[in-house]
């Protein structure tokens, strides 16, 4: 059994985060609203020269590992610029990047991007997106535009497991970040004479967010080994890491913001953005409900892979 | 890279474990702690059965009789006996923490006493912490052993005490001194629970019989020979035991077995369960699974010598809550449905017997509240 990442994949991970926070940190999804047209190249060529787009995300499930650490690092900053949906790109079409797309409004966070974009669903049918204008600004749409599909084929079956799974890398980076910052603003700010952090019910709420932020983890490293090895079982998997990581953020953010107060909802401070551009990976291609209902629908009678099925 | 597969000699342990629970164990057993006497002898014959096949202590290294078994086989070992009720009964206590303590703390003398009967599985040992005014706050303990000679009279009570009524021996802890914090001045004992002025008396419980018990000391004697570990530094030892206690248990482990058999159970009956329910039960199997990672999280650092208190109070409170919303789930699941014939039965039972052992979960070895403390601590010391 090895249950944590390779060395060599959590160092690229550490190595990723040091350089976007040298390149702008928190001030990167600020540009990146800002220029929605412009944020992927943003950090594309920084990343690019660390090596990010050269990796062998399908074929080798070290370069995986280090891709998934990569996606959580750029999830800690918040920056809206199409990594992981990058890093997922399918192999066998000329495509830049691919999103998976559900629900009877299909929508992906697509808006300004000039990259060449696959759409996929569940089932594996594969199509061309094309974003629609947004009937609101990017701020609040958060870059998810519609988009109209056309079809292209239905060999993309490999392509969901991705497609599901390095997002959930980044919404752990989220969570990461969000926990941190909470923990952080809790022990600076002062009310009745000491910090928040001095009060049970507040290190309580701290607790709950951690469990389940933990949980996460380690769930996101099972699934990236069953889609590594392309076990029979893989898309549940996914969708069991997809499933644990929408609850795990609907409370999760739900704590943070509170124990920010007022202040988290202002952009001066780093959460509001963090939990911005949370939702697109916690609404598409479905919520916390329609996830749980595909896994429902596709677990049959047999339910999950487990030590007793 | 990662592997999530614990290995060819672990599946085969697995297999080994569960063909010897059918050739051993009735099928539809529910553990030793019922009404009928002959669950605990089924248990006791299973142990010794366990210990002769070398499967009892697996993870102990070989000089007090185990294998120096991977901790993953023993987490194997443990997953497999708790889902299957235990059939180790209260054996389980001596092999995760009574023996591993003696192990680290003991003399050679408590050594070649004790760790040959845990070994052999011919002991039952009970833990002797909670008291009426001492549940959580444990350091605040009454029981007092006083200097009379060259030895020690202990006067106070216990409770909670999970078979005691079986034990032959008690792990105790009590106050030996008063001093500046209440934690300090605390020291270990083990005692023979036949020894004079110890007085058991059982507490009625919606879990069953033998899980708990008040236990009396009236002027029991104990000499040095009896101490575990240093005089009055009993507290860190009980850090330690209680790190092996919370993941001793695979809480999970039966959550899964019985979620997972629903199906199979009700047969074309699962198809007219509400989908609101079959929805409640794939999340309850990912949360048995998450449960599961966290405990090998646990597991895996144990073995590099890194784990804090912060990652076994996350991995307890992840997998206690999973024990009572498994049980919440499955307790729907039997409302909705009419388990038929003698699988059907033995599931309802089981079900049953888990929605009213669950609802301990998050009080036993360490509440909820004090995993949170533990954690809540390890989050802010570490920013």
């Amino acid at each position: 059994m090895i249950i944590d990442l390779g060395d060599d994949a959590a160092e690229f991970g550490r190595v990723v985060r040091d350089a976007l926070g040298s390149a702008g940190g928190d001030e990167l999804v600020q540009r990146a609203e800002a220029d929605p047209a412009g944020r992927e190249a943003l950090v594309g060529d920084l990343l690019g020269d660390l090596g990010l787009w050269e990796l062998d995300v399908r074929g080798s499930g070290d370069e995986l590992e280090a891709a998934v650490a990569a996606c959580r690092s750029v999830g800690w900053w918040g920056i809206p610029a199409s990594v992981p949906e990058r890093l997922a790109r399918p192999t066998d079409l000329d495509a830049d990047a691919l999103v998976v797309v559900g629900g009877p409004r299909p929508a992906a966070p697509v808006h300004g991007s000039s990259l060449r974009w696959v759409a996929v669903d569940l089932d594996g049918r594969r199509s061309t997106p094309t974003a629609r204008p947004l009937p609101t600004t990017p701020r609040k749409a958060a870059m998810v535009a519609e988009v109209d599909l056309t079809p292209v084929d239905d060999l993309g079956v490999d392509d969901v497991l991705f497609g599901l799974l390095l997002p959930c890398w980044t919404l752990l980076g989220m969570l990461d970040r969000a926990t941190a910052l909470t923990v952080e603003y809790v022990q600076d700010r002062q009310q009745f004479g000491k910090p928040l952090a001095a009060f049970q019910a507040v290190q309580f709420q701290l607790t709950e967010a951690e469990v389940e932020r933990a949980g996460v983890e380690e769930l996101a490293k099972y699934a990236t080994w069953s889609v590594a090895t392309r076990r029979p079982d893989a898309l549940a998997d996914v969708l069991a890491l997809r499933l644990a990581a929408l609850e795990a953020a609907d409370l999760g953010m739900r704590i943070c913001h509170q124990l920010h107060g007022a202040i988290g909802f202002c952009d001066e401070s780093t959460i509001s953005w963090i939990s911005r551009y949370s939702l697109p990976l916690r609404r598409l291609p479905l919520p916390v409900s329609g996830t749980r209902t595909e896994l429902t629908r596709r677990a049959g009678r047999q339910g999950i892979a487990g030590l007793y099925a | 890279m990662m592997d999530f597969d614990m290995g060819d000699e672990v599946a085969a342990l697995r297999t080994q474990l569960r063909r010897l629970v059918a050739d051993e164990i009735p099928h539809g057993y529910l553990g030793a702690f019922t009404d009928d006497p002959a669950d605990l002898e089924i248990a006791q014959r299973f142990c010794r059965t366990l210990a002769e096949q070398g499967l009892l202590c697996m993870a102990w290294p070989e000089e007090y009789g185990g294998r120096g078994a991977s901790p993953w086989a023993q987490t194997a070992v443990r997953e497999e006996m708790w889902a299957y009720h235990e059939p180790r009964g209260a054996q389980y206590m001596g092999v995760n923490w009574v023996g591993p303590t003696i192990m680290r703390h003991g003399t050679d003398e408590q050594k070649a006493q004790h760790l040959p009967a845990i070994a052999a599985g011919e002991v039952i040992w009970c833990q002797g912490f909670s008291e009426p005014d001492a549940g959580s706050d444990l350091a605040s303990l009454k029981t007092a052993a006083v200097r009379d000679g060259d030895g020690w009279r202990i006067n106070g009570q216990k409770i909670w005490t999970s078979y005691a009524t079986m034990a032959q021996w008690c792990f105790l802890l009590a106050r030996t001194s008063k001093q500046e914090r209440k934690q300090q001045g605390l020291s270990i004992f083990l005692l023979p629970m036949d020894r004079a002025g110890i007085e058991v008396r059982p507490i009625a419980t919606m879990m069953g019989p033998h899980h708990l018990n008040e236990v009396f000391f009236d002027d029991v004697w104990a000499d040095d020979a009896d101490l575990l570990g240093p005089l009055d530094g009993g507290w860190q030892v009980v850090q330690e035991v209680l790190s092996f206690e919370r993941v001793g248990i695979a809480r999970y482990a039966r959550c899964e077995k019985l979620l997972a058999e629903a199906p199979g159970v009700l047969g074309d009956a699962w198809d007219e369960l509400p989908e609101e329910l079959r929805g409640r039960w794939v999340t309850a199997l990912v949360h048995c699974r998450r449960a599961r990672l966290l405990a090998y999280r646990v597991v895996a650092r144990q073995d590099r010598g890194q784990v804090t208190p912060g990652d076994t109070a996350v991995y307890r409170i992840a997998a206690t809550t999973n024990d009572q919303t498994s049980a919440d789930v499955l307790g729907d699941i039997l409302a909705l449905s009419d388990p038929q014939g003698d699988d059907g039965q033995r599931w309802a039972r089981a079900v049953e017997d888990h929605v009213r052992y669950a609802v301990s979960a998050t009080v036993a070895s360490g509440t909820t509240e004090v995993q949170r403390m533990l954690l809540s601590r390890a989050l802010l010391a570490a920013s």
